[in-house]
Parts: C-alpha cells; structure tokens; sequence
C-alpha cells in the first residue's frame, strides 16, 4: 500500500516539461517602435508554423501596417471585412493627410470587429494570436491591437447521445466553451450568473469556467472550488475529466464525487440548487460539484414528467440499483448456501437445469458478468456499421447456445441479463460505471460466504457511502444527515408548485424557489371574493 | 492501523467465519417426504421420497422420466436408518425443502416417541412440515404413489394440508399440543386408494380421511372426515368448512359455506361434575338450495339458518362425545380452557383429567350469520307458483 502511494506520487526524474517551457519563454519582451524588427520577432517565434499569415499594408511604398494571424484559428471573413477592409480605406484617406494611425486611433475609429485590445507585450499577443485573434502592428506605435476573429469549426448543437429525454430540451453541450456558456446565459438572463474563467495548461492554456449564481452559491464553497482548480498544474486538458480527477475528494472511492452531464438543463438545475458548474474549452462534458449519492439515480427528464410517474421511476431506480449490485450475488450465495430459503418448486426446476452444468454456480455467474461486460464495451467502441453483428453474436453467445450446450444454466442468464439491464437503468453513467465495479467483489463474498458474505459486501458499501464527502458535502445528503424538508427530492419528487425552498446545500439569502400557495385548482367564485 | 495489518485482519474475516460448507444445489438431494413405519422385528422402517429433478423440455421423445424415487432401510432409531440411505445416495441428503412427514398406523399405536426427536434436535429440519398418520398400511405406499398433479406426489400432499380441509397438524403444533397441559393432540389422517372407473387401470391416489388422536405420544383412535370437521371447527382451526342440513317436514335440503368462523369455551364447575359450553360463530352464504323455500325471504331464511345449526351442532357434539367416551382423550383442549381460566380448579382435576373429561358435560351452542343467500332467492328452475313464499 505505501509503495503503491509511493509510486502514484513519485515525482518524474527529470524536470518537469511544462516548467521548462516556461523557463524559456522571457516573459518582458517588448514591442519595440520598429516594425521590421517587431516582425523579425514574431517570424522567430512562429519559426516553422505553416498557418501563421503576416500581412503588411504599405501605402505610398511605405511598410505602415503589419496584420499577424493564425489562419487556421481565424475567421478570415472577420480579417478581410472588420480589419483589412476598413484599414485600407480608411488608410488611403489618412495617406492624402499624410498621417498616421497609431494603435489607439486604430482601434478606436479603424477596426469594425466587436471584441478588441491593446498590449505591448510579446508573450500576450502570442498568447493571443493563438487563441484565434488577430494581431494589428503599426510603424508608428509600440503597441499591438488584438482583434478577436475565432473561427474554428464547431459541430452544431446536437441532442446529447448520452443523456437522452424523451421530453425536454434537446440541446446539448459541444466542444466551445462559449457556445456552451451561451447555452447557460440564455437560461439565466441574469447578471448573478458569474462566469469566472481560469486558463490550465501550460501548452494547451485551456480555459476553465466556474460558473455559479451569487446569492445562491455558498462563498465558501465557490472558494473552495476555485481554490482546487487553481492547484491543478498540468501541461494539457483535453477533457474535463482530467479536471475531475484532480479535483475529486476521495480517488480510491467507485462512487463517482463530481457529477457529469452534457445537458445544459441539467447545469441550469444544479445552478439554481446552489451548485457549481465547471465547463472546459474542447469538452463537451459539464462537470457539477458537489455530487450526492442521489443525483447518480436522477435523470433530467424527471423533473419534465408529472411528478408521480417520476416519483414511481425513481423507486424503480432504488430498486434495480440494488438489483445491479446483488441479484448475481443473491442467486450464488442462495443457490450454493441456502437452498432452504427456496420455495420447493423453485428449487427443483434450478436444480433440474443445473443438472447437466460442470460448473459451480460462483464460476458460472463470474464468467457470465464477464462476457456480458465485454459484449457491454464492444458494443460502446465498434463502429455503428458493425454493432448489430455485436448483439446478433451476444445474443447468441449468452444467450441460447451457452444454455443448450449445457455450460451455462439457464437461470444465470436470466440473471445475468436483468442485472444488465438493471444497470442500463440508472440514469448516470459514471454511476452505473462505479456500480457495475462493485458486483465483482460482492459476487466472490457471495460465493465463498454466502449470505453473510453479501452483508458484509453492502455493509462495507454502507459505510464506504455514509463517509464519502464531494466538497464537503456528506454522500448521502440529504439522508445521511437528514433534512427532511430536502427528502421531497429524493424518495419522492414533489409537484413544481410544492418545491417551495432550495436543498439545503445552498446557504443563502435566496432561499424560496417557488412561493407557496400555487396548487392548481379549479376556478372557484369564492376563490375570486376572497 | 498498518495496512497489512489491515489486510490480514479482513483476509481473517474471510478465512475464519462463514459458511465454508458450499454445496452446488446439484449435489442434493431434495427429501420432500418422508415415512416411518414400524417392521415385524420392531425396527423402524424409514422411506424417503427424493424429487428427481428433470427438466421439462427434455427431449420431447422417449417415455416420461420419473420424477421421484423411494430409498428405504430399517434401524434402530431415524438417525442409523438415515445414515443408510446416505449410503444409498450420491447426493447428500437434504432435509429442509421436506413437506409431509408420514407415520404408519401400526407405529402410531405403538408409540412415535423414538422417530420424534430426531425432528427437534436436528437444525435442519423445518418445524413447518405437516406430520399426518397414514390409515391402515404401511406409511411408505403413499410415499410410492405416483400422483399426477404435482411434480412430486409430497407437495400435493402439502397443498391438500395449506387449503385445511380437515385437521392440518404440522411439527410445531403437534409438539406444541404434546408438550402443553389439558390437550392431546390431533394428526390429519391420509389414506392410499384407487381412483377410475375400469378395474385394471386404476390410477393411485391418496385422500384426506380425517384425524387421529394421541395421547401420550401413541395412536388412540382414529376419526372419520366428517367427525374431523366438526371437531376441526370446535378446535379454531377451521378456515372454511361446508355445511348441509336436511329442513324438517321433509321439505328438502340446504347448503352453506362458512367462511369466517370463531370459538369461545365457556367453562362452570358444578359440584364434580363440570360443565362446558362451546360457543361457536360462523359466518357464510348459502350456496344449496334444494327446497321450494325463497330464501330471500327472511322468514325462511331464519328456518334455513336454525336448520343449519342444529345440523351443525349435532355433527361437533357426536365428535366429542367420541372423543370422551371411546378414547377418553381431550384434543380440543377443554383442560387447557380451564388451566388458563380457572388455575385452581384445573390443579385439583388436572391428576385425573382423562375421566373427568370423559364424564364432563360438553354443550354446543352453533350461531350462524347467513350473509347473503346466493345469486336467488328460490331455485330458479321453478315457476312462479312453486315457490313458497
């Protein structure tokens, strides 16, 4: 075990990249008020980078304006209409007064594009330039105007294939981050809707937003967040769930502590429940902190639904939660242990299709669990084309063939197949995922135990949850310390009219999310006088 | 705490405790019966019936699999007897799914206290199982009778008991009755018979017939189905019973149901002589109608309902007085009332109890709630003059 530790935290021989990247780069260079020499630097920086465009307006054979930008980043209709068009023109009037613009005039009463600034700095405009803008350098000042034309292409909003609703939005988050924090904006047309951006990365300088609603966010936790998103020192994020793993609370835990989702609606929710969202440039994946044990089993659609169909899903949910982790185990620890707890009949017609099986029953259910979690992953990775042949063969494969051939049982696969699908019923996946982990263990204390053995499995798992915090949140909140005005979100979901407050995670002045005295009711005359 | 300390102690925790006695459910033998009779050498005769566990799709072709098998041997006690089927079998025994216990008549008379104990001693014997005396013959051809509802002939058997037709007494009751004071306790009774009209393919089948008394751990008496329902009532063990009653004038017959019944004991010492009075309440519909009488009719109804009563009256009484003046054994538990009720009382007659009881006074006092008189009122078969208002 400390070894192990040891290994995980044993610090790289050599120094480490990113800091020597950064060691190199000197961060007070100046533009100078020579532009030649200005261009020099930047051909030295950009040595070797196909894509990179230096423009240069000379009017009258003179060199008075040089334009740099990353073609592969840009826009170029942003380029031609917003900074060369109106340069031009502009420049030939100012060429009959024989002046010339410096960067502030520029900027001011040249440039048409939306978002622009002004540095001086050589490490800010490459930094710049390579984050799609456009850099503007004139002979006649030492500084740049930074003109933003980001033009990569985006795919466009799509339903989110891992969340699926049958009723509700259909949009879902993709790979720019300000797409992704418009989708929110145009949710919460508020200005307490902060967005708070923090770049990582030493080579990707990813950008990182806390997102929050002040006044219904605690500071503390927004602290907190922002606090272990800062310490994260990393040469490149290519998805956020690098972000999760650093900032998780417990790594060892099955239990996922940062919830996922690809849903803006999902975010918007959490947000309005005093949560903290973090989106990640290039991610189409939100991630939510805190995370409590019951938002692994929620989906977003139950709060479209009328609220008793999603009250009796969500014990659907408890149910074949339990199911997923024990119905393989109950069936081993019953079948090898316990025949005496099985009604007669139902012991003999076990009994008879075992009769031709070599297997013990653990074996049995292992293997099984095994195929089935490999036919589970083929089917996730193989391309859609050869998908069917997957579930033609699976089906086959655990299903009938394994049973006539007399190698399996046929009430394994009847097992196997409903704690499959039990899994494929919560609605989270990284909770399924973490769930899916657990069955293994129970399942061999249920074959060496038995009965005792699949209690001491959920009593572990018991603990293991009561004790597991997301940011200082206890796991089973708000069970495991009750609040029992928060269990209306819970066991049951309560109609929209009957919320009333905000979970009691949120710690704050806004605390009423839907006034009281709203239940529909018939139109009623002495309603009216009243 | 050190991590390999940890370890260990959670390795122990597996190594040291639970059930390290797997066992595949295919290395079983289900007993799902079992029968005790008595041998001319005075050694016990143990049988087992085992289910054979088939599968149903099983080929399709060929003759039908047996789905039992009978294992016999003789020993001194049910243990030694076992340990030789053991022997007999591949599979180990497996005693918990067993539903009926079968004791031949010939051991009931002689005594059942040496194949008993071997039920409470050893864990792995369910206290749930019904224990029945099987009427003239050996206990073990009904253990061979071949059945052809249930895919073991035992668990029809245990169904036959669970709908308590007639006296239904499992392991628990019946030590329960033997252990407790002022009652002897009762056994459903079953019996091997021939069903079908032609002679030379009759099929083997068992029946219900009645009850047998105990006392002091051996057979008494035996009683028929019908005796047995009645005590059966008097006894509160009744969940739903029939009753017929033939009208007076000779005006035809009626049947009822009786769906909820209850018992009350009322108990008075007069002198030497003691004096009980067995309240019982029935509630029922009518369901027979064999009269020209309307019974919607209230009139004819209370007619009906006393009928009904006294029919039922008499059926209990002429069980109890053959509990008390043939067997001289109280299995309904008068002495108990009167142990709860009257301790005192029950301490100076509890020496002889069997001739107090015998000589006791024993009133029945029936009342019957018809709730409902059926779909009609008069058989509807007849006209509108028939019918007697």
């Amino acid at each position: 075990m400390k070894r192990f530790r040891k290994w995980l935290r044993a610090e790289p021989r050599h120094t480490s990249l990113p800091e020597k990247l950064h060691s190199e780069d000197d961060e007070n260079v100046e533009l100078t008020m020579d532009l030649n020499q200005n261009e020099r630097t930047f051909r030295d920086i950009f040595k070797n980078c196909f894509d990179i465009n230096f423009r240069k307006i000379s009017l009258a054979g003179q060199e008075r304006q040089l334009v740099i930008f990353i073609a592969s980043l840009v826009n170029e209709e942003i380029i031609d209409d917003h900074i060369l068009h109106p340069m031009l023109v502009n420049g030939i009037d100012k060429e009959a007064e024989n002046e010339q613009y410096d960067a502030e005039a520029l900027d001011n009463s040249v440039i048409s594009a939306g978002s622009t600034k002004r540095s001086s700095n050589v490490n800010e405009i490459v930094r710049q330039l390579l984050d799609g803008h456009a850099a503007i350098l004139t002979g006649s000042d030492n500084k740049a105007v930074l003109v933003k034309a980001n033009g990569i292409k985006q795919r466009s909003l799509e339903e989110p294939s891992s969340e699926p609703v049958i009723r509700g939005p259909r949009d879902g988050f993709i790979e720019s981050l300000s797409t992704n924090v418009g989708l929110l904006r145009g949710r919460l047309k508020t200005s307490r809707l902060k967005t708070e951006a923090v770049t990582i990365g030493s080579l990707s300088q990813t950008q990182v937003v806390l997102t929050y609603i002040t006044g219904i966010a605690s500071e503390a936790l927004i602290d907190e967040v922002r606090e272990r998103v800062k310490r994260i020192r990393i040469d490149a994020i290519l998805d956020s769930g690098y972000i999760e793993e650093f900032i998780e609370d417990l790594p060892y835990s099955p239990f996922p502590q940062v919830h996922n989702t690809e849903r803006p609606d999902v975010v918007t929710g959490e947000l309005l429940e005093g949560k903290i969202a973090i989106l990640v440039d290039n991610s189409p994946i939100a991630l939510i902190v805190p995370m409590t044990f019951w938002t692994g089993l929620q989906a977003s659609e139950d709060y479209y639904v009328r609220w008793p169909i999603a009250t009796f899903v969500r014990w659907i949910r408890f149910l074949f939660l339990f199911i997923a982790i024990f119905a393989p185990s109950l069936y081993v620890a019953v079948t090898t242990f316990h025949q005496e707890m099985i009604p007669t009949n139902l012991v003999l017609s076990i009994a008879s299709s075992r009769e031709a099986v070599p297997f013990p029953a653990l074996f049995e259910a292992l293997s099984m669990e095994i195929v089935f979690e490999a036919l589970r992953e083929a089917g996730i990775r193989l391309p859609k084309q050869i998908g069917q042949a997957i579930s033609i063969v699976g089906a086959l494969v655990i299903g009938q063939a394994a049973v006539q051939a007399g190698i399996i049982s046929a009430p394994v696969v009847i097992i196997v197949s409903i704690t499959g699908i039990a899994t494929f019923a919560i609605p989270r996946y990284s909770f399924a995922s973490g769930v899916r982990l657990l069955r293994f263990p129970i399942l061999f204390l249920a074959g060496t135990l038995g009965l005792y053995g699949i209690v001491l499995g959920f009593l572990c798992i018991v603990l293991h949850v009561a004790s597991l915090r997301s940011f200082g949140v206890p796991y089973l909140t708000p069970l495991g310390p009750v609040t029992v005005t928060s269990l209306k979100d819970v066991l049951i979901r309560v109609p929209v009219w009957a919320r009333g407050k905000r979970p009691g995670a949120a710690g704050t002045s806004d605390s009423v999310r839907v006034p009281a005295g709203q239940k529909p009711s018939p139109f009623r005359e002495d309603r009216e006088r009243n | 705490m050190k991590p390999f300390l940890r370890i260990c102690l959670i390795l122990s925790i597996l190594l040291t405790s639970g059930c390290w006695d797997r066992t595949e459910i295919n290395d079983l033998a289900f007993i799902t019966g079992t029968a005790f009779d008595l041998t001319e050498k005075g050694e016990y005769l143990l049988s087992l019936q085992f289910a054979v566990p088939t599968s149903s799709d099983g080929g399709g072709t060929g003759e039908p699999q047996q789905k039992f098998f009978v294992l016999s041997a003789t020993g001194k006690n049910a243990n030694e007897a076992f340990e030789k089927i053991q022997k007999k079998n591949s599979r180990k025994l497996f005693t918990a799914h067993r539903s009926v216990i079968l004791i031949g008549e010939s051991l009931g008379r002689h005594g059942i206290n040496d194949v008993l104990d071997v039920f409470s001693h050893d864990p792995r014997q369910r206290l749930k199982t019904y224990i029945m005396v099987v009427k003239g013959g050996e206990a073990q051809e009904v253990l061979q009778t071949r059945y052809p509802f249930d895919q073991v002939p035992m668990e029809a058997v245990k169904e036959m008991e669970i709908q308590r037709a007639e006296i239904a007494t499992s392991l628990r009751d019946f030590f329960l009755a033997a252990s407790s004071p002022g009652v002897y306790p009762m056994m459903g009774v079953i019996e091997a018979v021939s069903e079908g009209s032609n002679p030379s393919n009759k099929t083997n089948m068992f029946k219900l017939s009645g009850a047998a008394v105990f006392k002091d751990l051996k057979l008494v008496g035996l009683l028929d189905g019908f005796e047995a329902d009645g005590l059966n009532w008097a006894n509160s063990h009744m969940k739903d019973g029939r009753i017929n009653a033939e009208l007076p004038e000779g005006i035809g017959n009626v049947g009822m149901v009786v769906v909820r019944a209850s018992r009350m004991i009322k108990s008075d010492l007069r002198g030497d002589r003691i004096h009980f009075k067995i309240i019982l309440h029935g509630k029922g519909t009518l369901i027979e109608n064999n009269t020209d009488l309307d019974v919607s009719v209230p009139k004819n109804l209370t007619l009906v309902q006393h009928a009904l009563e006294k029919s039922a009256e008499k059926q209990i009484h002429n069980a109890i007085l053959k509990l008390q003046k043939q067997f001289k054994a109280d299995a309904i538990g008068l002495g108990r009332e009167l142990y709860r009720n009257k301790p005192t009382e029950w301490k100076a007659v509890q020496k002889e109890w069997d001739q107090k009881f015998a000589e006791a006074e024993v009133t029945v006092d029936v009342k019957l709630t018809i709730g409902g008189a059926g779909m009609a009122g008069p058989p509807l078969q007849l006209n509108a003059e028939e019918i007697l208002k």
